[in-house]
C-alpha cells in the first residue's frame, strides 16, 4: 500500500442516453504523492476536466454517466464514501479552483461572506470577527495588500486577477491535502497569469498541498509541475517527470503536441503531423515514479 | 502603404465618465505585410480593429486606404477591401446557416459573380482553405473548431478582400490545430498576396508569423518595429514584461526569457 494522496486506477467513464453508450475515459491510471505537483495535459475533449470531476464526485450520475475503476484519496476509496461524506471532503481535504474566477464566485455576496462560509466548513463555530481576521491573513499571503477592501467588495468590483487570487486563498484556507486546479489563469492576461500561478505555487508549498493541475498550456505545465500525464482521447499516452518528457518526448502524440507550440525564439511555423492512428500508439512510461519529496 | 492610421484616438463617453481607449495611434500597414498588434485585455487592440473596419468611428484622426481618407460611413467598395476573422468561429458563423449558405451570403452582399457560378465559386473558396467542397451542406455545429475557423477565413476571402483583420484567430483552438491554421494563413498570404493585421496576446505566435509588431499598452503605442528587432532588443519595459511572462516549452526559450527578465540584453539573440 502506498501513501499516495490520490491514486486513480483504471478509471473508465461512459455517458449513455437512449441512443446508446459512449466511453470517454478508457482506463485512466494516475497517482499523486503527498506535496507532489502533477499535471494532466491534453487538448479539448481529451477527458482531462471530466477526470477531475470524477475525483470530486461531481459527475451527474442521473445524467447517464457510469464510472468504473477506483479512485483512492489518502487510501480511502471515494466510491464507497457516499454523497454526504464526499461533500464533506470537498472544500476541506480536497479543494478546487476553476478557469474562470468570476463565475466561480457568487456575484451577490461580498467576498467576506463567501470566505466565512469556506472557513465554516472545518470550523462551524468560527465567529465573524475571527473568520475575517483569518481571511485577511490568507489574502495577504497571495499578495493582496488591502485585504479589508477586498473582503468588503463584491466579485464584480475586483479585477480578474484579483478574483483568481481570492479563489486561490479560499481554496487553500482549509489546508487541503489536494488542490485540483482546472486551467487556472487561462482566462487571464499573460502577465497576470504568470504572477497568479507563482502566488498559487508559493501558497501550495507553504500549506504542503499536492496539486493536480489540469491544463492545455504546455508552457505553464512545464513550469508548474513535477510530473506529467499526457492524455489523448481518454487514454494516457505518456507519463513521467516533466523535465524528462519535455526533453525527450517519446509518444507520437506528445511529440506532435510539443512540435506544434510556437517558439518565442524562432520564426516559421512547424509542420505538424496529424496522424491519428499513430496517436493511439501504446502508452510510454518514463522511469519509475520518484518517491515523494 | 495599404492602410494608414494617422493620429487616431477613440474616447468612449457615458455621462460624465470618459475612457480614452486609443490615444494618438499612428501606424501604417504595407501591402502583403503581416503586422501584429500586441497587448493585454483593455489595451485598445479590438477598438483599433473596429475603427479600421468602420464599425466605430475614431473620435479624432484619420484612416487612410491606398492614399484616400476613408469616410466614417464606409462605401461598399471600401468595405469589400477589408474583412474580419474573429476569435471564436462558433459565434462568428450563423448556426442556422449551412457553410455554403454563409459563403453565398457573403457573395450576395457584395454582388459578386453570376448566380450560376456561385456553387463553383464556393467550392473554390473552400478548397483554398483546405476544406472539401462537400462540407458546404454542413452546419457549423457539425464541424470541428479548426474547420469552422477555416470557413470563417473562406468567408473573409469571399469578396476578394486583400486586407484581413485577424482578431485572436487561433486563441480558442487546440495547439495542433493552431499550428495548421497559422500555416494556412501564411500560405494564403504568400499565394494570394494578402495583408494581415494580426491581433494577439501570444508573443510566440507573433514571432512565428508577423513581419512587424506594434505593442500597445493602455491605448498607447509603446513600441513598434520589425519582429526580429523587437525580439532581439525589446526596448520598452512593457514589451520586456510581456516577453518575461510568456510560457515557454524549450530550454532555448527559457534562457532567452530569463535574459529578458534580467534585462541582460547586451548580446544580440539569433
Amino acid at each position: 500500500m502506498t501513501g499516495d494522496t490520490l491514486d486513480i486506477r483504471n478509471l473508465r467513464l461512459a455517458f449513455s442516453d437512449h441512443t446508446g453508450s459512449i466511453e470517454v475515459l478508457h482506463g485512466i491510471s494516475l497517482r499523486i504523492a503527498p506535496e507532489e505537483r502533477v499535471a494532466l495535459v491534453g487538448e479539448s475533449g481529451s477527458g482531462k476536466s471530466v477526470t477531475a470531476r470524477a475525483v470530486l464526485g461531481l459527475l451527474d450520475r442521473t445524467g447517464g454517466a457510469s464510472v468504473s475503476g477506483t479512485i483512492r484519496f489518502e487510501g480511502r476509496d471515494l466510491a464507497g464514501l457516499g454523497a454526504e461524506r464526499l461533500r464533506q471532503l470537498r472544500g476541506t481535504r480536497i479543494s478546487m479552483i476553476f478557469q474562470d474566477p468570476v463565475s466561480s464566485l457568487n456575484p451577490v455576496f461580498r467576498i467576506v461572506t463567501q470566505f466565512r462560509e469556506v472557513l465554516r466548513r472545518v470550523d462551524p463555530g468560527i465567529r465573524n470577527l475571527e473568520a475575517k481576521i483569518k481571511a485577511e491573513e490568507i489574502l495577504r499571503e497571495v499578495s493582496i495588500t488591502e485585504p479589508r477592501r477586498v473582503l468588503e467588495s463584491f466579485p464584480f468590483q475586483l479585477s480578474g486577477g484579483m478574483n483568481q487570487r481570492v479563489m486561490i486563498a479560499m481554496a487553500l484556507a482549509n489546508e487541503p491535502s489536494l488542490l485540483i486546479a482546472d486551467e487556472p489563469g487561462t482566462a487571464l492576461d499573460v502577465t497576470v497569469q504568470d504572477q497568479t500561478l507563482r502566488l498559487m505555487q508559493r501558497l501550495v508549498e507553504k500549506r504542503k498541498a499536492a496539486v493536480f493541475f489540469i491544463s492545455h498550456n504546455l508552457g505553464i505545465v512545464r513550469e508548474f509541475s513535477d510530473r506529467l500525464y499526457v492524455i489523448y482521447r481518454g487514454r494516457i499516452v505518456e507519463e513521467g517527470p516533466t523535465g524528462t518528457i519535455f526533453g525527450d518526448p517519446r509518444h507520437p502524440y506528445t511529440r506532435a503536441l510539443l512540435a506544434a507550440v510556437p517558439r518565442i525564439t524562432r520564426r516559421g511555423i512547424p509542420d505538424v503531423e496529424d496522424d491519428q492512428a499513430a496517436f493511439l500508439a501504446p502508452r510510454v512510461v518514463h522511469e519509475p515514479r520518484p518517491s515523494a519529496r | 502603404m495599404l492602410l494608414e492610421l494617422r493620429n487616431v484616438s477613440k474616447t468612449f463617453r457615458q455621462g460624465s465618465f470618459a475612457v480614452e481607449a486609443v490615444k494618438h495611434f499612428t501606424i501604417g500597414i504595407a501591402h502583403r505585410e503581416c503586422l501584429a498588434l500586441v497587448g493585454e485585455s483593455g489595451s485598445g487592440k479590438s477598438t483599433i480593429a473596429n475603427m479600421i473596419l468602420g464599425v466605430t468611428a475614431p473620435t479624432s484622426g484619420e484612416i487612410v486606404l491606398d492614399g484616400a481618407v476613408l469616410r466614417a460611413r464606409r462605401r461598399l467598395q471600401d468595405r469589400r477591401r477589408m474583412q474580419l476573422v474573429q476569435q471564436n468561429p462558433l459565434s462568428a458563423l450563423n448556426p442556422k446557416r449551412t457553410v455554403g449558405a454563409s459563403l453565398r451570403l457573403a457573395l450576395d452582399v457584395h454582388g459578386i459573380g453570376e448566380r450560376a457560378q456561385r456553387r463553383e465559386r464556393i467550392a473554390r473558396l473552400l478548397e483554398e482553405v483546405g476544406l472539401s467542397p462537400d462540407l458546404s451542406a454542413r452546419y457549423p455545429a457539425a464541424l470541428s473548431g479548426g474547420q469552422r475557423q477555416r470557413v470563417a477565413i473562406a468567408r473573409a476571402r469571399a469578396c476578394g478582400s486583400d486586407l484581413i483583420v485577424l482578431d485572436e484567430p487561433t486563441s480558442a483552438l487546440d495547439v495542433i490545430v493552431q499550428a495548421r491554421i497559422l500555416k494556412l494563413l501564411n500560405t494564403l498570404r504568400v499565394c494570394q498576396g494578402l495583408t494581415y493585421l494580426f491581433i494577439t496576446h501570444d508573443l510566440a505566435v507573433v514571432r512565428n508569423i508577423a513581419d512587424r509588431v506594434a505593442v500597445l499598452s493602455r491605448g498607447e503605442l509603446v513600441e513598434a518595429g520589425a519582429t526580429e528587432e523587437i525580439f532581439r532588443r525589446p526596448r520598452h519595459p512593457y514589451t520586456r514584461t510581456l516577453i518575461a511572462a510568456s510560457p515557454v516549452v524549450t530550454e532555448d526559450e527559457k534562457e532567452f526569457r530569463d535574459r529578458v527578465r534580467r534585462q541582460d540584453l547586451s548580446d544580440d539573440f539569433a
